[in-house]
C-alpha cells in the first residue's frame, strides 16, 4: 500500500513561490493501479516525482509499502528507487548511449542480477515488446512508440514493486499509444505491481482500478 | 562496492565515451596534442643538454680531469668499467718564437691520433691540419699564430721552462674555438715532439653513456694511491650545470603552463562533455543510481578518455622525437657564438622517463581536476532537478 498524507510542495520562481501541491492525501492499494489526471501544471508529475522519492515534499509524509520514505537516508533511498520503483518519463528518456537491450538490462544490473538471469529477462522482455530484432539498436534509431515500449520494459525489467508513469502516451499517436497502455498493464498486472500514472489519456482511466483529479496542486476528486 | 560493479562503472563509461565519439575524439585530440607536444618539448630540451655537455665534454676535456698525476701512474690504471678513452697530456710552460717574435705558451703534449678520436678541438681547424703521430709539429691557436706572425708551414722555436734546449716545431695548423681558454696561450704538439721529460701528465678522462663519472670517480680513490686530484665536468664548469638545471627548471614550468593554459580549454570542454550528458546522469539518479557510482562513472570517463588520448599522444609524441631523431635538428644558426654548441650546434632530442610520465601525469591530473566542478554539480543535483531543467 502507498499512502500520502497531507503532502505539500512549493517551488521558488521568479513571481515568488508556487504551490505545486496543496494538503494532497490519498491511499493506492497494493497492486492496483491509479491514474492521476488533470491539465498541464496541476501538479501530476510531482506528485510521482514525491512518491518516487526524486523531490521531496515540504510537509506531509509518504509510506510506500510500510516504509517512510523521507526517512530514509540517501543511500537507503536510492536502495528503495533501483529496487521497488520502476520509472516511464514522457519522452521515455532512454540512455542514449546504450543499445535498447543494453536499456532493459541496467536496472537489472543495478540490482545485482547478472550472468543468464538477466540476458533471460531481457530477451524476454524484448519479446514482450516485439523489439527483439531492435536489440542493438540505439535510441536514436527508434520510432517515438518504440522508444516508450523499451522505456516501459525497462521500468518493469527488475519487477519493480511501483510502477510510475508520467504522461506516458503524450507523445503518442492514439494507436500507439494504446498499444503502450495494454503492455504496460499486462506486464505490470502479471508482476502484480502498484502502478500510479499520470495522464491525460482516457484510455489510462478506463483501464485505472482509481483515478485521482488534481487542480492547481489540489486534490478535487477521487474515483471511486 | 563490490568488483562487479566497479567494472559496470567503468564500462558503462566506456560506451558512454565510444558513442559519444565526435566529442570524444574532440576532447582527446586536445589532451592528445598537448601531451605529444610535451613530450617533444622535454625530449628537446634533453637533446639541448646532451649537446651542451657532448661539446663541452667532448671539445678536449673529457668527463673527469686527472690533474697533475705522477708519471708512475700509468694511463692504463685509470681504465675501468664505463670509460671508454683515457687521454694523456704532458704540459710544457715556456715561449714558442719565430724570428724576433715571441709569445709564452702552454705546449700540451698529446697522442694526436688518439685525440682526434675521441676530442673534436681538431674539427675547430680554420687553416692546414690537425696533427699527425711523430712528427715535430704544433697546432696552435689563430691568435698564437697572429701573435707570432706565422702561417701553415711556418717553423717555430719552442723554448720550455724545464730544458735549455730549444725544439723546432713546425705549424700543421691554425684553430679557433671561440672560447679564450684554447684561443690564447695554447698550443699542441705531439708527445714525441718535445724529448723533455716531466714528473706529471694530465689525463681526459671519457666516459660511456649512462655511466656517472662521480661513480667513476669514487671507484678511483678507492682504487688509487690517495691524494690524486680528479674532477668531473660538472666540477670544473659549474656554469654549464646550473644551465642545465636551469633548462630542467625552464621545461618543467614550460609543462606546467602549458597544461595550465590547456587545462582551462580541457576544463570547458569537460563541463560541456559532461553537461551534454546530464539528461542521461538525470534518469539514472531517477533509476537510483548513488552519487558515489555517478562519480565513479563520471571519472571512470575522463581518466578513460585520457588514457586513450595520453596513449595517442605519447605515440605521437614518441614518433615526433623519433623522426627529428634521425636527422637532428641543426640550430648551428643560433648557437654559433655560444661556448658550449662550440663543434656542433645539431640537437638530437633524447626521451627519457621524465619526458615520457610528466606530461601524461599532467594530463590526468589536470583533467581530473577540471571535472571535479561538473562531477560535483551531477552528484548533488536532484534527478527531479535534472529531468525538469534538461
Amino acid at each position: 500500500m502507498i499512502q500520502l498524507e497531507s503532502i505539500h510542495k512549493t517551488f521558488p520562481s521568479g513571481r515568488g513561490f508556487v504551490n505545486a501541491l496543496k494538503d494532497v492525501s490519498f491511499v493506492v492499494e497494493k497492486g492496483s493501479a491509479t491514474a492521476v489526471v488533470g491539465k498541464s501544471g496541476s501538479g501530476k508529475s510531482t506528485l510521482l516525482n514525491c512518491i518516487g522519492g526524486l523531490e521531496r515534499p515540504d510537509k506531509g509524509s509518504i509510506a510506500c509499502f510500510g516504509r517512510d520514505i523521507l526517512a530514509l537516508s540517501a543511500k537507503a533511498l536510492s536502495t528503495f528507487q533501483r529496487q521497488s520503483v520502476g520509472f516511464i518519463f514522457q519522452h521515455g528518456n532512454l540512455l542514449s548511449y546504450l543499445t535498447v537491450s543494453e536499456n532493459i538490462a541496467f536496472p537489472l544490473t543495478l540490482n545485482g542480477i547478472a550472468g543468464n538471469p538477466k540476458t533471460e529477462r531481457v530477451k524476454m522482455l524484448l519479446e514482450r515488446i516485439g523489439l527483439s530484432a531492435a536489440a542493438k539498436a540505439l535510441p536514436h534509431e527508434l520510432s517515438g512508440g518504440e522508444i516508450q515500449r523499451v522505456s516501459a520494459a525497462r521500468s518493469l525489467a527488475h519487477s519493480p514493486r511501483m510502477l510510475l508513469a508520467d504522461e506516458p502516451t503524450a507523445s503518442l499517436d492514439t494507436d500507439t499509444g494504446k498499444n503502450l497502455v495494454d503492455l504496460m498493464f499486462e506486464i505490470g498486472r502479471e508482476q502484480g505491481c502498484t502502478m500510479i500514472i499520470s495522464t491525460h489519456d482516457p484510455e489510462i482511466w478506463g483501464l485505472a482500478d482509481k483515478t485521482i483529479y488534481l487542480r492547481d496542486g489540489e486534490k478535487l476528486q477521487e474515483e471511486p | 562496492m563490490a568488483f562487479n560493479y566497479f567494472t559496470f562503472w567503468i564500462r558503462t563509461a566506456a560506451l558512454f565515451l565510444f558513442r559519444s565519439g565526435r566529442s570524444t575524439l574532440a576532447l582527446s585530440l586536445m589532451v592528445m596534442v598537448a601531451v605529444a607536444t610535451l613530450i617533444f618539448l622535454s625530449a628537446l630540451a634533453m637533446g639541448v643538454n646532451d649537446t651542451m655537455i657532448l661539446n663541452s665534454v667532448g671539445l678536449y676535456g673529457g668527463h673527469i680531469s686527472g690533474i697533475a698525476l705522477p708519471s708512475a701512474i700509468q694511463p692504463q690504471r685509470l681504465q675501468v668499467n664505463g670509460t671508454t678513452a683515457i687521454l694523456k697530456r704532458t704540459v710544457f710552460p715556456g715561449a714558442l718564437a719565430c724570428g724576433n717574435r715571441n709569445q709564452r705558451v702552454n705546449l700540451i703534449g698529446v697522442d694526436p691520433f688518439a685525440e682526434k678520436k675521441y676530442t673534436a678541438i681538431w674539427k675547430k681547424t680554420i687553416d692546414g691540419r690537425y696533427l699527425r703521430n711523430n712528427e715535430n709539429a704544433v697546432f696552435l691557436s689563430q691568435t698564437l699564430a697572429e701573435g707570432l706572425a706565422v702561417k701553415v708551414g711556418s717553423m717555430l722555436r719552442f723554448s720550455s721552462e724545464i730544458s735549455d734546449t730549444p725544439v723546432e716545431l713546425v705549424v700543421s695548423g691554425i684553430y679557433q674555438t671561440g672560447i679564450d681558454f684554447f684561443d690564447r696561450g695554447l698550443a699542441f704538439c705531439p708527445h714525441t715532439a718535445i724529448p723533455h721529460h716531466t714528473d706529471t701528465w694530465l689525463a681526459a678522462v671519457f666516459v660511456q653513456e649512462g655511466y656517472d663519472p662521480d661513480t667513476i670517480i669514487a671507484e678511483y680513490r678507492s682504487t688509487l694511491p690517495a691524494g690524486l686530484e680528479f674532477k668531473s665536468w660538472k666540477e670544473l664548469m659549474p656554469d654549464l650545470v646550473q644551465l642545465i638545471e636551469l633548462n630542467y627548471l625552464s621545461m618543467s614550468i614550460v609543462m606546467v603552463l602549458v597544461f595550465g593554459v590547456v587545462s582551462v580549454g580541457i576544463a570547458c570542454a569537460f563541463v560541456i562533455f559532461i553537461l551534454k550528458n546530464m539528461r542521461e546522469y538525470g534518469i539514472m539518479k531517477a533509476m537510483g543510481v548513488t552519487s558515489p557510482e555517478m562519480t565513479l562513472l563520471i571519472l571512470g570517463e575522463v581518466v578513460l578518455m585520457n588514457l586513450l588520448a595520453c596513449g595517442i599522444g605519447i605515440l605521437a609524441g614518441v614518433l615526433a622525437v623519433y623522426l627529428a631523431g634521425q636527422s637532428g635538428i641543426d640550430l648551428s644558426g643560433f648557437t654559433s657564438h655560444n661556448r658550449y654548441f662550440v663543434v656542433s650546434g645539431v640537437i638530437f632530442p633524447r626521451l627519457t622517463p621524465y619526458s615520457l610520465v610528466i606530461p601524461p601525469a599532467l594530463a590526468i591530473f589536470f583533467s581530473m581536476l577540471s571535472a571535479v566542478w561538473p562531477t560535483v554539480l551531477v552528484a548533488r543535483k536532484k534527478a527531479a532537478d535534472i529531468l525538469r531543467i534538461v
